[in-house]
């Protein structure tokens, strides 16, 4: 489950060109050579995705082994690369966040960028980094795993405390045969010591 | 007398009592006028005794078909290829299974009513609620030990069936997205079922793990759904529509929630049964600790008992002595007399 690349375009109305605002890329598990490559890759059809995006809109599309998550909101497009596995929930959720935060750095100055800004943003590459596990990006599924690691344990412990159950009643046993003998032991004792007072 | 936990071992003394119902009935030949009403009433009693035995012989015999149609699943169970998966029977199995455990149970209970019933209401001997409570006693055990083998049946499922997604992972890249997480998702479904399979087995302590062992195997069977879900939503995604895609994220979302939520009841529900066991047994530790402290008063007082014996025994050394003195002096007089 892997982000692969995360950019935030600016959708202009659909003639002109999406202009990228932030990239951040992990292009480590490719070759050397091949990086480059990747990163224009990334950056092409990050641009595509984004200009076909209708704005509040979010989309999804299969390219070769990638997912491609697209989110356009008022004409802030936030795109994401995973890997089929990445859940698509917390996927969308992560492009939220990503905006939420653009917006709060960089306020509306993004409204009037012309070109492409080669300034990266450090944000953008933790999130990356950060992100790779879809639990951390969607706290639904973070409660949910929580929730089920929980339960797993409160089956282990009602498990033991059926066991402890066992050990009780046989405690409850011997203890109450302790007992009796116990009596028993003082009624002999008590019997030898009042019959022989003659002798 | 208590019946002791654990195997109970019986003797075999048919032969015995048939000679005995022999010679028995040889003296009733002999004297029949005077028999007549005892007969009728014996007759009476026997009715409601063999009523007693063919209900408790019934149960046994549902208890050994239980057990044979588990020893067929076990079977089963162990024999799936990763191919060949014959889910359909097993489910169906495990089912009539669980019915059949379930009707059991409550035969069961309802036998343990009549049976005290019978014991408030007639006038029986010693022998005959000694036998009652033993074969109540061997009944209830059998039926445990059925419920762990079927517990123990459901486990090895749900581990092949772990084995067999690690499996399909390894050879197909495509299913793998759907069962990286199969028992992360589940349905509610054992919640329910769990907590009304514990409340009829309140007798047996052993049985109601089966509970939780129920919920892992239900993940199991609950994977199907979570698996058409998202194969839905990644041929939508495919086809590039977008309004179902936003329904189908606010959906996942709110499914997402009603899952959460539902896990967290079943989370309050295991709270309290645990709340409930612990109390109870709460209770048993304060038994146990009032039989302790018996005990110690009762070894006090004997070994103060035995102190004051030992000292009348040691002082009294004393008076054994002057009354040996007095015999002297008796004889001492005697054989003045006599010589």
């Amino acid at each position: 489950m892997k982000i692969t690349a995360l950019l935030v375009l600016k959708c202009a109305p659909e003639t002109s060109d999406p202009v990228i605002l932030a990239n951040a890329s992990d292009v480590s598990h490719f070759g050397y050579f091949q990086r480059s490559s990747v990163k224009e890759f990334v950056v092409f059809v990050g641009r595509t995705v984004a200009s076909r995006t209708p704005p509040s809109q979010r989309q999804s599309v299969q390219h070769e082994e990638y997912k491609v998550h697209a989110y356009n909101r008022n004409g802030l497009c936030a795109v994401g690369f995973m890997d089929d596995h990445y859940p698509v929930r917390s996927a969308f959720s992560l492009l939220n966040q990503v905006l939420d935060e653009y917006q709060k750095s960089f306020g509306e100055a993004w409204r009037s960028a012309k070109e492409d800004s080669s300034q990266p943003w450090p944000y953008l590459t933790e999130a990356l980094n950060k992100f790779q596990d879809p639990a951390e990006a969607d706290k639904l599924l973070k409660i949910q795993r929580e929730l089920d690691e929980t339960k797993i344990i409160l089956h282990k412990t009602i498990d033991s405390v059926l066991a402890r159950g066992e050990k009780l009643d046989s405690l409850v046993e011997k203890s109450s045969d302790l007992s009796m003998a116990s009596q028993m032991f003082y009624k002999q004792a008590k019997k030898t010591n009042s019959c022989c007072t003659i002798l | 007398m208590s019946v002791r936990h654990g195997q109970s071992s019986y003797r075999d003394r048919t032969g015995e009592f048939f000679s005995i119902v022999e010679s028995l009935r040889r003296s009733i030949a002999i004297s029949p006028a005077t028999n007549n009403v005892p007969y009728s009433e014996r007759r009476e009693d026997l009715n409601k005794r063999s009523e007693f035995t063919k209900r408790a012989r019934s149960i046994g015999l549902a208890i050994s078909q239980t057990s044979q149609k588990l020893s067929k699943l076990a079977k089963l169970a162990k024999r799936t290829s990763v191919f060949d998966d014959p889910t359909q029977e097993i489910q169906e199995l495990t089912v009539v299974i669980k019915q059949e455990i379930s009707a059991l149970n409550t035969a069961l209970l309802d036998l343990q009513v009549f049976r005290s019933s019978q014991n408030d209401e007639g006038n029986n001997s010693r022998d005959k609620t000694t036998h009652s409570a033993t074969v109540v006693d061997d009944l209830k055990y059998r039926l445990m030990d059925t419920t762990k083998e079927f517990k123990d049946v459901l486990t090895m499922r749900t581990e092949n069936m772990k084995v067999h997604e690690n499996r399909r992972q390894l050879f197909s890249s495509n299913a793998s997205k759907e069962s990286t997480n199969p028992f992360v998702r589940q349905r509610p479904l054992a919640a329910k079922a769990a907590a009304s399979e514990s409340a009829p087995l309140p007798w047996a302590n052993a049985s109601s793990s089966s509970s939780s062992q129920l919920v892992p195997w239900k993940q199991g069977e609950a994977e199907s759904s979570p698996l058409l879900q998202q194969s839905q939503q990644q041929q939508q995604q495919q086809q590039q529509q977008m309004v179902p895609l936003q329904d189908t994220y606010m959906q996942s979302r709110a499914e997402a929630l009603h899952n959460v939520e539902s896990t967290i009841h079943e989370l309050s529900n295991i709270f309290a049964q645990l709340a409930t066991m612990v109390s109870q047994q709460g209770e048993i530790a304060i038994r146990i600790d009032q039989n302790m402290e018996d005990t110690l008063a009762n070894v006090e007082g004997a070994q103060s008992q035995l102190a004051r014996y030992l000292n009348s025994i040691s002082s009294n050394r004393w008076l054994m002595m002057k009354i040996f003195f007095v015999l002297i002096a008796f004889l001492m007089i005697f054989l003045f007399f006599v010589a």
